[in-house]
C-alpha cells in the first residue's frame, strides 16, 4: 500500500522527463501561463458558467500536446473534489431562484453557480498539474529562485520533496514490523499512535544530522550549485505573450455571451 | 482544511499571499540570524517530509473504523521552533498543492497562513510555549498539545469560512458556515492534539534536548552571552531567562515581542488588503461592465435587472436574445450552443494532435 502511494508521489515528475513542445517550453513561460489563467478564471462571477467554457481548449490542446495521459490526471483530480463538490451542491440547495427557463425546463442561480463552482475547480486543479506535468521539479524551484522566493525555502522543497520517498520506505517498514507483532489489526492502533511518529521523528532527526554531515562533507553552504540561467528563447517570449493575452481578452470579452 | 481555487476570488487570495509572504519574509531573516539556522536546514526538510510520511499511514480511531491523520503545524513548530516549523509548513504546504493538487495554487496564500501561520507565529509564542516554560514535563506537553492543537485548528477554520464567505462564491452564510465547520475541527483538534501530545512525550522521553533547542535554541547564543555561565546547564539558564521574558520583563529585541509585531503586520495587511479589495467588489467586474456591456447580479437587481425585465417581457423569447444578459450570467441558447461548440471544438483538436503525434511516431519508427 504505502509504496503506491511512493509511486503515485514520483509519477508526476515521471511525465515531466517526456520532449514535447510543451516540455521544451521555458518554465517561467509556463508558470506565468498557469498563473495568469488561474486568475482569469477564478475571477468570473459566481453565476457565469459561459464565461470560463472556452479556457477548455487550452487545457485539452495542451494536454494532447504533451501527450499526457488524461485518465491518470482525472484520477488525481478526484482528489481534489470533494469540499468544492459539498460548496457546489450547498448552493444548489440555497440558491432557488429561478435564473432561465429553456425548453420548459427551469434553472436555478444555484444550479448556475454550482456549475460554475465545479468548472472552475476542474480548470484550476487540471492547469496545475499540467504545469507540474511537462515541468521538472528542479526546473520549477529554479523559477522560484527567479521570483525572489527565498534560498532556504527552495531548498527545503527540493529536500522535502526528495525525502518524502525515503520517509515513507521508513515508516512502511516500521508499519510491517507493527503489523508482524499484531496479527489481528488492521491498522496501527490509536494509543501506538505517539510512540510510532514519536520513533519516526526521532529516526528523522539523526537522519537529518547524517545528511547535514554529508551535505558539508560535499561543500554545501556556498552558493547551491546548478543554477545557471536558462534564458528564455523568442519562441517562449512569443507563447507566454500570446497565451496571456489570450487568456485575459477571454476574461474582458467573453466570446459566448456575445453570440 | 486545504482550501481550492475555486472557491477564492482573486482578491482574497492575493491579500493572503502579501500576509503569507510577509511572515515567510519574517522567519527567513530570523533563521538566517541564527548561528545554526543553516545547518537546521537538513533537519527541516526531514521533518517536513516525516510528516508527510505520518500522514499516508491511517490510524484506526477506536469505535468509529474511521482514520485520522496529523496536520502537523504544532508538532513541526515544538520539534523545530517557530520560525523553522513556519517554513518547513510553507514548502510541505507547496508540495501538497503542485503534486497532489490538494489546496490552490491562488489558494496557496490562505493555507500558509491558516495552517501555517496560525500555528507557528501565533498559538506557538503565545499560548504552547508559556504552557511548557520554565521546563517541559509530560502534563505540561499534554496540555499545551491538546489546547494548541484545539485553537489552531479553531481559528484556522474560522479563517477558512472568513476566506470564503469573503470570496462570495459558495453560497453558506457566514453563520451556517461557521456552525458547520467548528465542530468539525473541534473533534478533529482533539484527536490530532492527543496524538500531537503522545508524539512529543515520547520525543521529550527519549530525547528531551530536542523540544528544549526548539523552544530556546534561536535565542541561546544572545542569551548565553549575557548571562555567562551562571548555571552548568545552559538549557536551565536559557529557560529560566525566557519564561523571566514572559513574566512580564520584556526588552524591544526579544523574541516574543519580535514575533507579536510581525504576527499583527501580517494579519493587518492580509485583512487590510482583503477588505479593501471587497470594499470595491470587482475591480474586474466593473471593467467588464463597461467593456463588455456585462455586471453583475447584485448591481443588476436593481436599475439593470429590473430595465431589462421590461425589456424580456416586450420581446418574449427569441433565441438570437441574450434575455440573462445583465446578469453577468448570459446564458441563453446561442450560448449555451456556443459552450457545447467549445466542447467539440477542443475535442477535435485534441483528437487531431493526438493522430498527428502517432502518424508521425510511426512514420519515424519506419525508418
Amino acid at each position: 500500500m504505502l509504496s503506491n502511494r511512493v509511486h503515485d508521489l514520483y509519477v508526476l515528475e515521471g511525465l515531466a522527463d517526456g520532449d514535447t513542445v510543451i516540455h521544451r517550453l521555458h518554465p517561467r513561460a509556463k508558470l506565468l501561463v498557469t498563473l495568469v489563467f488561474i486568475i482569469a478564471v477564478v475571477s468570473f462571477n459566481r453565476y457565469d458558467v459561459l464565461g470560463a467554457v472556452p479556457y477548455f481548449l487550452y487545457l485539452i490542446i495542451v494536454m494532447s500536446l504533451a501527450e499526457l495521459p488524461g485518465s491518470l490526471l482525472h484520477r488525481r483530480f478526484l482528489i481534489a473534489l470533494p469540499f468544492c463538490a459539498f460548496a457546489a451542491v450547498t448552493n444548489l440547495i440555497l440558491i432557488r431562484e429561478t435564473a432561465f427557463v429553456l425548453g420548459g425546463a427551469s434553472f436555478s442561480w444555484g444550479f448556475l453557480s454550482m456549475l460554475t463552482i465545479l468548472l472552475r475547480t476542474y480548470l484550476c486543479v487540471m492547469a496545475v498539474f499540467i504545469l507540474i506535468a511537462t515541468t521538472p521539479f528542479p526546473a520549477l524551484t529554479r523559477e522560484l529562485h527567479r521570483l525572489h522566493v527565498p534560498k532556504i525555502l527552495i531548498t527545503l522543497i527540493e529536500m522535502i520533496y526528495r525525502y518524502i520517498g525515503v520517509l515513507i520506505d521508513e515508516a512502511g517498514s516500521m508499519a510491517t514490523a507493527y503489523k508482524l507483532r499484531s496479527v489481528q489489526s488492521k491498522g496501527i492502533a490509536m494509543k501506538d499512535m505517539g510512540s510510532f511518529v514519536g520513533q519516526l521523528a526521532i529516526r528523522s532527526f539523526d537522519r537529518g544530522e547524517r545528511i547535514y554531515a554529508a551535505m558539508t562533507c560535499r561543500g554545501y553552504g556556498r552558493d547551491i550549485p546548478g543554477r545557471e540561467r536558462v534564458r528564455m528563447t523568442p519562441p517562449d517570449i512569443l507563447c507566454l505573450i500570446l497565451l496571456c493575452a489570450a487568456f485575459v481578452l477571454l476574461r474582458f470579452f467573453p466570446i459566448l455571451h456575445m453570440l | 482544511m486545504h482550501m481550492a481555487d475555486a472557491l477564492l476570488s482573486p482578491q482574497v487570495g492575493v491579500g493572503m499571499y502579501a500576509a503569507s509572504v510577509a511572515a515567510i519574509a519574517v522567519a527567513t531573516a530570523k533563521i538566517k540570524k541564527d548561528d545554526f539556522g543553516e545547518s537546521k536546514v537538513p533537519l527541516m526538510a526531514v521533518s517536513g517530509a516525516m510528516v508527510f510520511a505520518a500522514q499516508m499511514i491511517n490510524f484506526t480511531i477506536p469505535g468509529t473504523g474511521s482514520s485520522g491523520h496529523i496536520g502537523g503545524g504544532i508538532l513541526l513548530a515544538a520539534l523545530l521552533g517557530p520560525f523553522a516549523g513556519l517554513l518547513t509548513l510553507a514548502a510541505v504546504l507547496v508540495i501538497q498543492c503542485l503534486v497532489f493538487a490538494d489546496g490552490g495554487l491562488l489558494a496557496l496564500g490562505c493555507n500558509i497562513f491558516n495552517m501555517g501561520v496560525i500555528p507557528c507565529l501565533f498559538i506557538y509564542p503565545l499560548l504552547f510555549r508559556p504552557i511548557l516554560s520554565p521546563s517541559p514535563t509530560v502534563k505540561r506537553i499534554w496540555i499545551g498539545s491538546v489546547a494548541g492543537v484545539v485553537i489552531t485548528l479553531q481559528l484556522g477554520a474560522f479563517g477558512v469560512v472568513l476566506e470564503t464567505t469573503g470570496s462570495g462564491i459558495a453560497a453558506l452564510p457566514f453563520s451556517a458556515f461557521l456552525v458547520l465547520m467548528q465542530p468539525i475541527h473541534l473533534a478533529i483538534g482533539v484527536v490530532e492534539g492527543i496524538v500531537t501530545a503522545a508524539i512529543l512525550n515520547f520525543v521529550y522521553a527519549a530525547r528531551p534536548d530536542i523540544l528544549t533547542t526548539a523552544a530556546y535554541g534561536s535565542a541561546a547564543p544572545a542569551l548565553a552571552n549575557r548571562r555567562p555561565a551562571k548555571s552548568p546547564n545552559p538549557g536551565v539558564a536559557e529557560a529560566t531567562s525566557v519564561s523571566s521574558i514572559a513574566s512580564g520583563n520584556k526588552r524591544t529585541d526579544s523574541p516574543k515581542t519580535v514575533i507579536i509585531v510581525f504576527a499583527c503586520i501580517a494579519v493587518i495587511l492580509g485583512v487590510g488588503i482583503s477588505l479593501f479589495a471587497s470594499a470595491y467588489p470587482d475591480g474586474l467586474e466593473w471593467s467588464m461592465e463597461r467593456v463588455a456591456g456585462t455586471t453583475e447580479l447584485e448591481t443588476g437587481e436593481s436599475t439593470v435587472f429590473s430595465a431589462l425585465a421590461g425589456v424580456q417581457e416586450r420581446l418574449s423569447f427569441m433565441p438570437d436574445y441574450d434575455f440573462a444578459d445583465g446578469e453577468g450570467a448570459g446564458t441563453s441558447a446561442a450560448g449555451i450552443i456556443g459552450a457545447a461548440l467549445v466542447f467539440v471544438i477542443a475535442g477535435a483538436a485534441g483528437l487531431i494532435i493526438r493522430a498527428y503525434k502517432k502518424h508521425r511516431r510511426a512514420k519515424t519508427a519506419l525508418r
